[in-house]
């Protein structure tokens, strides 16, 4: 057993522990908070794999932009006497629906994947270079991510054209 | 230069010689994160007795002098005062999410403290995406901010945590165009590499030569924006938020802010040096061989804390000469000048390299 | 930041501009000698600037007199009615005359405006610099002003120099012309343009008594003017009087 192991146990600990606790709780906000935990868990994931890029880019994307959003959401829009709506019979059967079939799909994946056989190992420490990775995303040679790039870019203009549009004074 | 890994390497085969390979790295790891903390605190220390000798000497004044020798016992005093102090519990308020918030604030700092290269070898985290990484974890901190103004259910903490949040997330994005400017000259965003690059070929502010001196100065307006501070110190600004997002704060809880205050001023100081004024890398002038020598047997920390708290003394001018700004005139001066400028100095930085103009 | 008169440029120039000034003001105040006074170790040497009100003072001369003549203008003064003024009357040479017998003061209950000292004709009283006056006893803050055994400083009689001399003239002159015009006006409200109730300090004698003979001469022709223009309408008036009384 190395160090590696017990990290991944503590890892997979609290993600699992705050994934159960966002969908348990009642508030709002603390339902926000342990979403922040569940995805920092799975950033610190990325790190002990060695691919610190991916780890850091989930910090900053999820950690610190989607939950602050999701913060200043609530924020916003709710008092704090707000509480997470009444469960009706007929949500209460969908999620139960959609809960299952998650599950079955993870458990599907686990059993024939043999990943049960394979021994976690300390992985390399730089997987993927930061060098290696702007090249890739930048080349039009095959493998490249120019195309999804621009595409990406195209989204966001018009995201920053909308978002002036409704903002503009009239 | 003396390299700092020797020491850690011999302290990890000492350990591995009598204990497991798990166990080696848990001690490591503890070691490693008490030093963290001891230095974020000492640090912290010395930078609020600075800062106040620093604003009493701006504003003709002579600043504490009575408990100690120069009033260097001060610290000590008010550390204990506020160790003392009672933790205030609120009825009506989310107490979980009240008391956790200090602690999103100072681990975020505490992180990033860990990033900054003391020595040659002397470096806690080191990813071939430093800065990256850096700026990642950073960002953490606006999430403990905005729990903190919500968890205090109370007026004024919630729209300092607004603030706040506003002004810290407009700001990283001035401090990502700098950065990514000075990335544009390394060609890498380890830390440990910009600081070896800047050994051997000269500081990067020298290197750059005026889209560099550009980057600086807008890092010195956003770093100072980032930590809250100097004329961007609005969420706290006591005539209309009382004291903002720590309003509610009391005793440790509010200490934790006020640490990570003075930790973040340090860390914005310190990747400032490290991406501009070349780390722990010595002052070296070309053509003068001697000179280079003698800077040489200078330790490197010495020279990384020096130029560190030569930053933070230009942060504490900048803090102490301008009035605070309102809010929508901070949101004006980053989204219409900072980030138009900061764009077109990164252009002008691809130019340069690309042309090959730097030294 | 924001310059609605400026354009972008200029503005952003401006800006860069003003907050340089300020940084370079504060880099030189870094290296200005401090002002901060560390009282209790500098009691010594610790002079109050001249403007500071400490307490108020009555200054006495070295054969123990004072200015003061009694006439209670800094009580009526007073808006805190911190300063009472005791005085008898005295009989010397078959004058009557008014001494003090006692100028008391309540520091406790002065708020240092200031009014007694403008008000006192003879510049008997004044503030001094001094500012430890925390006693332990309220009654400690009630204060005799005068020492006692004090007395007013005679004045040196006036010698009758010749500048003098012209300005008696002048005042006799201006007193004259009054009476004509008070004869003229037939007991008109009191006119205000009586000459000589200034004497600005800062002339010399000569030219006072140019200035006073100038005046005399002025008054004395309005005042006729007047008398001559304005004998129907101030008839008017006399005749109106006696219809309302009625």
């Amino acid at each position: 057993m190395d160090s590696y192991n017990i990290m991944f146990v503590v890892l997979a600990g609290i993600i699992v522990a705050s994934s159960v606790l966002t969908v348990v709780t009642r508030s709002i906000m603390r339902a926000a908070t342990y979403l922040f935990f569940a995805l920092l868990g799975t950033a610190g994931m990325y790190f002990l794999l060695g691919y610190t890029f991916l780890g850091a880019v989930q910090t900053m994307v999820y950690a610190g932009g989607i939950i602050v959003l999701y913060v200043f959401a609530i924020l916003l829009t709710r008092g704090t006497k707000d509480r997470i709506s009444e469960n009706t019979r007929s949500k209460i059967a969908l999620s139960a629906v959609l809960s299952l079939v998650g599950f079955g799909l993870v458990g599907f994946i686990l059993f024939t994947a043999n990943l049960r056989h394979e021994v976690l190992t300390a992985p390399d420490e730089n997987v993927m270079t930061m060098t290696r990775l702007g090249e890739h995303l930048l080349s039009t040679d095959n493998g490249g991510y120019l195309l999804p790039f621009e595409a990406v870019s195209l989204l966001l203009l018009a995201c920053i054209v909308a978002g002036v549009m409704i903002a503009r004074k009239r | 230069m003396f390299n700092f890994s020797i020491v850690t390497d011999w302290l990890h085969t000492l350990l591995l010689s009598f204990l497991p390979e798990w166990a080696t790295v848990l001690t490591e790891s503890v070691l490693v994160a008490v030093v963290i903390i001891s230095l974020a605190a000492i640090f912290a220390m010395v930078l609020i007795y600075m800062e106040r000798k620093v604003c009493a000497f701006f504003q003709c004044r002579l600043g504490p002098n009575r408990v100690g020798k120069w009033g260097l016992l001060q610290l000590f005093a008010d550390v204990f005062k506020m160790l003392q102090k009672e933790i205030i519990k609120m009825r009506q308020t989310d107490r979980f999410l009240h008391d956790l918030a200090p602690f999103f604030v100072i681990t975020a700092s505490m992180i990033t403290i860990a990033c900054l290269p003391w020595n040659r070898g002397a470096q806690i985290l080191d990813f071939n995406i430093g800065v990256f990484f850096f700026l990642a974890v950073s960002s953490v901190s606006v999430v403990g901010i905005l729990l903190a103004g919500w968890g205090s259910n109370s007026k004024y903490p919630l729209i300092g945590a607004m603030r706040s949040g506003a002004q810290i997330i407009s700001y990283e994005i001035s401090i990502g165009l700098t950065m990514l400017t000075v990335i544009c000259l390394t060609g890498t965003m380890q830390i440990s590499e910009i600081v070896e690059q800047q050994y051997v070929e000269g500081w990067n502010i020298f290197r750059g030569h005026l889209p560099m001196l550009v980057a600086f100065l807008i890092y010195m307006i956003a770093g100072n924006a980032e930590c809250n501070r100097g004329p961007f110190d609005l969420p706290e600004s006591e005539s209309e938020l009382t004291a903002g997002y720590h309003t509610e704060y009391s005793g440790m809880h509010f200490g934790y802010f006020y640490l990570a205050e003075y930790m973040n001023l340090f860390i914005s100081a310190g990747l400032a040096t490290t991406v501009f004024l070349g780390g722990w890398a010595p002052l070296h002038i070309v053509g003068l061989d001697g000179f280079n020598q003698v800077m040489d047997y200078i330790p490197g920390a010495v020279w990384f804390v020096g130029k560190a708290l030569f930053v933070v003394f230009l942060f504490m001018w900048e803090r102490w000469t301008l009035p605070r700004l309102r809010i929508d005139h901070i949101l004006t001066l980053e989204w219409k000048y900072l980030m138009p400028i900061s764009m077109l100095n990164l252009v002008v930085m691809a130019l340069v390299v690309a042309f090959g103009l730097h030294f | 930041m924001y310059y609605k008169d400026k354009s972008y440029i200029a503005g952003l120039a401006d800006g860069i501009k003003s907050v340089a000034i300020g940084l370079k003001t504060t880099m030189r105040e870094l290296f200005v000698k401090k002002i901060t006074q560390q009282y209790p170790e500098n009691r010594k040497e610790l002079v109050m600037f001249d403007r500071f009100r400490g307490c108020l003072t009555m200054p006495h001369n070295e054969k123990n007199e004072h200015k003061c003549v009694g006439c209670g203008l800094c009580q009526n003064a007073c808006p805190n009615d911190s300063i009472t003024v005791t005085s008898e009357m005295v009989e010397e040479d078959g004058k009557k005359k008014k001494v003090l017998v006692r100028h008391e003061y309540n520091l406790g209950s002065c708020m240092f405006c200031n009014l007694c000292v403008l008000a006192c004709p003879h510049n008997a009283i004044t503030f001094d610099q001094s500012f430890e006056n925390a006693v332990f006893d309220r009654s400690k803050l009630i204060l005799q002003l005068n020492n006692p055994g004090s007395k007013v400083a005679e004045k040196p009689k006036p010698q009758l120099t010749p500048e003098m001399q012209a300005k008696i003239a002048a005042a006799k002159a201006a007193k004259a012309a009054k009476a004509a015009k008070e004869t003229g006006t037939e007991g008109a409200e009191k006119s205000d343009d009586t000459p000589a109730t200034k004497p600005a300090r800062q002339y010399s004698p000569e030219m006072l008594a140019k200035i006073e003979a100038a005046k005399a001469r002025k008054a004395a022709k309005e005042a006729a003017a007047k008398a001559a223009t304005e004998q129907p309408a101030t008839e008017q008036p006399k005749d109106v009087k006696p219809e309302e009384t009625k």
